[in-house]
């Protein structure tokens, strides 16, 4: 679901920063280059590695994040092998223009998979479309000489155990409040659930509704309330995660689970949550938030970037990972990620292999967060780089020890589709937590039923 | 034998014309009867051998499954409801439409309202706007907190409203029907227009002279005169919505808070392009197919009149 949601999300966003690179009038980064060939056969001889052959096809989708640091990377692979012919099918439309290419079965060797319109993991892998690479990933180093499993930041996530995906770019959801407005009227920044609910009873007296989401797209609420929760609830333990992706019987009852959604069901009936909210989709619920009408809102860490427009003067974002842990408990990070992966089709896996090899090092990540202004899926130190202060700030954030890093775990579309109808049910009061529990179970069993 | 020949002549021209007229009819008929297999009769047998597979719609991957498709429908308690959903819709919007459609067409044909040049325009104005641009505009109406509509409702009630028109499963669905009555209006009542300015002046000025007044009028002449046009607004308002309410959901309250608002339109678009079952959605289409013919025969049966001919 995460995984579906962030996509869907950092679509918009990524439509939204395209817009606006547009309108700079800039708006390179959009253009059309589908199915070029990088040609160009430099014989440098440099390459101490093997050297590969043949054709290699990357699929790219071309967003917010522009393709400045795709290009410089192929560049780099091209240098290091000279003989490898690639073909780039890269764009902000390449989703829908590819899809007939895997639905023949003819599709690419590496895709990155992003935007509207992407692959859903969940679906590919039942489909058979993507490589299994628990193995590979397991043992596979970057061309520095270092584990790929060492330095990523979240793990790829499995499905029924095993891997088909390695997250490129990381960023995770939480809550967000305005600085601003907390110091002036005195209040404190929550830092568990207990101070959350306090401080946000605080704010109702004082004529603001404390916490608002989008009702439409619940999945705010489920990424930056809910999944953190129910790794709270678990002692911290973040495979509770796992298996609510996995659909093991019983989980949705489960007592973690139950907890985080009596959490909720608390912050319902203490009158925390907006009434407005089940009418809002995203743009709306941020527009409130930004014109104080609410205090708090759950939200990934495009937030900043996505409203930079419609923020008014003064207007400081303050970024919570987690409100819902006991007090003194850690705050969990649940991620949302953008990640690759390689067709089980692929013509030429080894290629595919070696360039997500190539580009999971230091000076990557390092070019990535230069480029893009956002996180790749590795540690690595910004300090002397170019990034910028979010950047800084949010790679640190990560290698702390009072926070917890998920899985960016995949939720099947109907076991999601229903987890945001009845969770959005849940916060309006029409239906309880039990009933809530029931629908779950009972879209679990289903899709269990139907693999 | 030499006998046979004129005659075997004259046969010939025959058939040459025979021929001709038919090469000629021919050349009419086929161009669109071509077009219409093409995008209309293959795609729905398309659509018909898809309803019989389990496919994601995303994979060359297909497990044929037989009815198993129509099976889950029937177990299926959003089916019903969008199935209860879409009615709703097309009988609120044949009431609403037609009601306001027929006033303003008569009011401004019959009535000899100042202005009426104006208000036609008006009132076939949201015709030229597409639905998205309709939707998000009544989503700003609706906003709870910054909308327009809880604005005029917090200044006469006196106190703050902040009712989530398009959040609450109570009403919802009924919040739908304002925009999407108020943007098929126009259309309708520029086609009662043409119709009511076909009827011949006489007929009205020998009522009038009868003592006949407007409302005796309006049920005796212009509804038995335009019974033709009243017929095909009514089968046109049910055809769009059943298709079309797809693009208004979409764009509103994407089907919902919790299925408040689905209806098979859009549930086929979230269950083919949002869930992976191409199949089901490909069903959920095939339901739609005959809902619409079916209703459509018995909204034409059930509005039967002996036809009234202007001689």
């Amino acid at each position: 679901m995460l995984k579906r949601k962030a996509s869907l999300t950092a679509t918009a966003l990524m439509l939204l920063m395209s817009g606006v690179l547009a309108a700079c009038g800039g708006g390179d980064n959009n253009k059309e280059n589908a199915s070029t060939p990088t040609s160009g056969t430099s014989k440098n001889g440099a390459a101490e590695t093997a050297q590969l052959k043949g054709d290699f096809e990357i699929q790219y989708f071309v967003g917010g994040y522009g393709d400045a640091w795709w290009k410089s990377m192929i560049a780099g692979f091209k240098e290091l092998h000279p003989d490898l012919n690639i073909k780039e099918s890269a764009g902000p439309k390449i989703n829908d223009q590819m899809k007939p290419r895997w639905i023949k079965n003819d599709p690419p060797d590496l895709v990155y998979i992003d935007g509207a319109g992407g692959l859903d993991v969940g679906q590919a892998v039942k489909d058979g479309q993507l490589m299994d690479l628990t193995e590979w990933f397991a043992s596979a180093e970057n061309v520095d000489g270092e584990k790929l499993s060492d330095v990523v930041i979240t793990q790829p996530s499995a499905i029924e155990g095993k891997l088909y995906t390695v997250p490129l770019v990381f960023g995770s959801w939480g809550t967000f409040y305005d600085k601003a407005l907390f110091s002036k009227n005195g209040w404190e920044a929550p830092k568990d659930f207990d101070s959350f609910v306090t401080v946000s009873e605080k704010i109702k007296a004082a004529g603001i509704a404390p916490y608002i989401h989008p009702g439409v797209y619940t999945g705010y609420l489920i990424g930056g309330f809910l999944f953190p929760a129910m790794v709270s609830a678990n002692g911290d333990d973040p495979s509770i995660l796992q298996d609510v992706s996995d659909l093991k019987p019983g989980i949705f009852k489960s007592e973690p689970v139950m907890k985080a959604v009596g959490q909720l069901v608390t912050m319902r009936d203490k009158g925390l949550i907006d009434k407005a909210a089940v009418a809002l989709n995203h743009t709306d619920s941020q527009m409130q938030f930004l014109q104080h009408k609410d205090a708090f809102i759950p939200n990934g860490l495009w937030l900043p970037n996505e409203m930079a427009k419609d923020t008014p003067e003064g207007f400081e974002f303050g970024y919570i990972p987690s409100i819902s842990q006991a007090p003194g408990g850690k705050y969990v990070a649940n991620p949302y990620t953008s990640p690759m992966a390689i067709a089980s089709k692929a013509k030429n896996p080894e290629a595919a292999k070696a360039f997500i090899q190539y580009i999971f090092t230091k000076k990557a990540a390092i070019e990535w967060a230069e480029k893009t202004g956002a996180l790749m899926n590795l540690k690595v130190d910004l300090d002397s780089s170019k990034a910028s202060e979010v950047s800084k700030g949010a790679i640190k954030f990560y290698s702390s020890d009072n926070l917890i890093v998920a899985p960016a775990v995949p939720i099947q579309a109907d076991v999601n589709k229903e987890m945001e109808n009845a969770t959005l049910a849940l916060t309006d009061n029409k239906i309880q937590a039990d009933e809530w529990a029931e629908r779950m179970e009972k879209i679990a069993e289903k899709v269990r039923s139907q693999k | 034998m030499q006998l046979s020949l004129p005659e075997f002549h004259v046969r010939g021209d025959c058939m040459t014309a025979a021929w001709k007229r038919r090469l000629f009819i021919a050349s009419f008929v086929w161009p669109t009867l071509i077009l219409f297999l093409v995008f209309t009769v293959y795609p729905v047998l398309r659509g018909l051998h898809y309803s019989l597979f389990d496919w994601s719609g995303s994979a060359e991957s297909m497990d044929y499954i037989g009815l198993r498709n129509f099976k889950d429908m029937a177990s299926d308690p959003v089916i019903a409801k969008a199935i209860r959903n879409d009615y709703f819709l097309v009988f609120s919007k044949i009431f609403g439409i037609m009601l306001l459609a027929v006033f303003f067409a008569v009011a401004l044909t019959r009535l000899k309202l100042r202005g009426s040049k104006f208000y036609r325009f008006a009132f076939f104005f949201p015709n030229v706007m597409s639905v998205v641009v309709i939707g998000v505009l009544w989503r700003f109406i609706y906003n709870p907190k910054l909308g327009i509509l809880n604005g005029l409702l917090s200044e006469t009630q006196g106190k703050p409203v902040e009712t989530p028109w398009l959040g609450d499963s109570s009403y919802a669905l009924l919040a739908l029907l304002p925009p999407a009555i108020w943007a098929g209006v126009g259309f309708f009542m520029i086609l009662l227009i043409a119709g009511i300015k076909g009827i011949p002046e006489p007929l009205y000025e020998s009522a009038q002279i009868d003592g006949a007044r407007q409302w005796k009028q309006f049920w005796h002449i212009t509804v038995p005169l335009v019974w033709e046009q009243i017929k095909v607004s009514i089968v046109l308002i049910m055809l769009t919505s059943l298709n079309g309410s797809f693009a208004i959901v979409s764009v509103m309250t994407e089907g919902g808070p919790d299925n408040a608002t689905q209806v098979l339109g859009y549930y086929l678009y979230q269950m083919g392009f949002k869930q992976y079952h191409m199949g089901y959605a490909s069903a959920i289409g095939i339901v739609i197919l005959v809902l619409s013919l079916v209703t459509t025969i018995m909204l034409q049966r059930i509005m039967k009149r002996d036809s009234v001919e202007l001689s």
